[in-house]
């Protein structure tokens, strides 16, 4: 979902012209005719899409009711982590401190007010018409129904959501691990599950950084070039561990050969591609 | 045959014993992911013609098979088929590592669910790099374990005496 982007803006870029859409408006209605005051917060695009965010105990009943109205396809369910990211990205060196940013949390379309938040796309094949449909989920019991009454599909879907986020799924047969391995601990798409990898070695391709092509005109691009590749000669291996002693020399050097770099081939620092 | 048994032949014995093996290498193909394409198409396009080389690419389980090439991405969840695989296959058997996921996890170095190489679950021959790696690559590294085959001690190999994988295309493996 896009976040940021908010009823004005998106108001603003639909065709003015076009009449109302009733097809979506009357999905609204349909649907709150069933649950009511359940359906807390919707969003619509005019005859683009629509978004649909209910309370949490009426996550099934609005998937029977939507099934009732025709919605027959099953596309997806799945979960949002909301969270910003603690990690930095730890590509140039593991133990930089991640960056400073904001922890506030921001839901997306039709709004919410927890960190998780269930996500599923129901299609009406007759009517072509799709709703994806939101619900908050309660920070201090993980938990939704299950949805294998209303759509069989669903099971593996909950399986996945559940492994991936470990959220509960109230009902379900079997919430056996459908891709982690069974002793596999932690739930990886959590924004703040750590990638142990970042956090012991710097990102490994870095050091195939070469510099573009004709990228040189000014200097300053190849004084970053020749500082990160060691300023090796040409033609010989890189050793990335003798970068940072000869990195105060390589940027006098490449003052110097800034002039006769822009007009050599800038292949030559390509020694540890 | 308690001679080659006991990993000690006779000189010509051996060297006939190595070129037929080497001839005749019965290749289990196990693809992971997108590596598998390009295995397939070193393996079975008219254009690069493994046959050619000796190399049957087409056992019907890895009890019949020498060689195994695992290509494409492993996962941790995937480890303990590997593990089985490679256990089933009778010695002397050989394994090829094709493409970076397989070498070491590749791309996907950082992921929670990728095996950092396939050699921390089961011996590697032969480390094909790329991604996918050339026709011509794989190619290479079924020669080059071919040429080692033909100098093979088959009791030093049993015994696992003189263990350095072969990496096409000369890189080092740290």
């Amino acid at each position: 979902m896009v976040v940021g982007l908010s009823d004005t803006d998106v108001a603003a870029d639909a065709p003015a012209a076009l009449p109302g859409d009733g097809l979506r408006e009357g999905i609204i209605d349909a649907l709150r005719r069933d649950i009511g005051d359940a359906l807390v917060d919707t969003h619509l695009v005019p005859n683009d899409d629509l978004w649909i965010r209910v309370a949490t105990g009426s996550w099934r009943a609005a998937a029977e009711s939507l099934h009732a109205a025709g919605f027959d396809y099953f596309c997806y369910l799945s979960a949002l982590d909301w969270m910003p990211s603690p990690y930095g990205r730890g590509e140039d060196d593991p133990t930089e401190p991640p960056p400073e940013r904001s922890t506030e949390i921001k839901q997306g379309y039709a709004g919410g007010e927890t960190r998780f938040q269930m996500l599923a796309r129901l299609t009406d094949t007759t009517r072509h018409v799709g709703v994806t449909l939101k619900a908050d989920v309660p920070d201090d019991m993980l938990a939704v129904d299950s949805w294998i009454p209303v759509y069989a599909g669903a099971n593996w879907h909950e399986r996945e959501t559940h492994e991936m986020f470990g959220i509960g799924f109230n009902g379900h047969p079997d919430l056996r691990n459908i891709y982690l391995p069974t002793e596999f601990e932690g739930y990886p798409l959590r924004k703040d599950f750590p990638l142990l990898s970042r956090m012991v070695k710097p990102w490994p391709g870095i050091v195939d950084v070469e510099p573009m092509p004709l990228s040189d005109a000014d200097g300053e691009a190849a004084d970053a070039a020749a500082v990160r590749t060691g300023d090796s000669p040409p033609n010989d291996a890189v050793d990335p561990d003798v970068a940072p002693s000869d990195a105060s020399g390589g940027e006098a050097v490449g003052d110097a050969e800034a002039a006769p770099a822009a007009d050599a081939p800038p292949a030559d620092d390509g020694g540890a591609s | 045959m308690g001679l080659v048994d006991r990993g000690r032949m006779p000189a010509p014995l051996t060297k006939l014993f190595n070129m037929g093996r080497s001839y005749s290498m019965w290749v289990y193909q196990w693809g992971l992911a997108c590596c598998a394409i390009e295995m397939g198409a070193a393996f079975g396009s008219p254009r690069y013609d493994v046959m050619r080389l000796g190399v049957i690419p087409l056992p019907a389980s890895p009890r019949q098979a020498d060689l195994v090439v695992i290509s494409g991405t492993v996962t941790d969840k995937m480890a303990p088929a590997i593990r089985r695989l490679y256990e089933q296959m009778p010695e002397p058997k050989y394994v090829i590592s094709m493409g970076s996921c397989a070498n070491c996890g590749g791309p996907y170095w950082d992921s929670y669910s990728v095996t950092k190489g396939v050699d921390q679950l089961i011996p590697v021959d032969v480390y094909v790099p790329g991604c996918p790696p050339r026709p011509e690559a794989l190619l290479e590294g079924i020669v080059l374990l071919q040429q080692r085959i033909k100098n093979e001690d088959m009791g030093a190999k049993w015994r696992g005496e003189d263990y350095t994988p072969i990496v096409v295309g000369g890189g080092r493996i740290e």
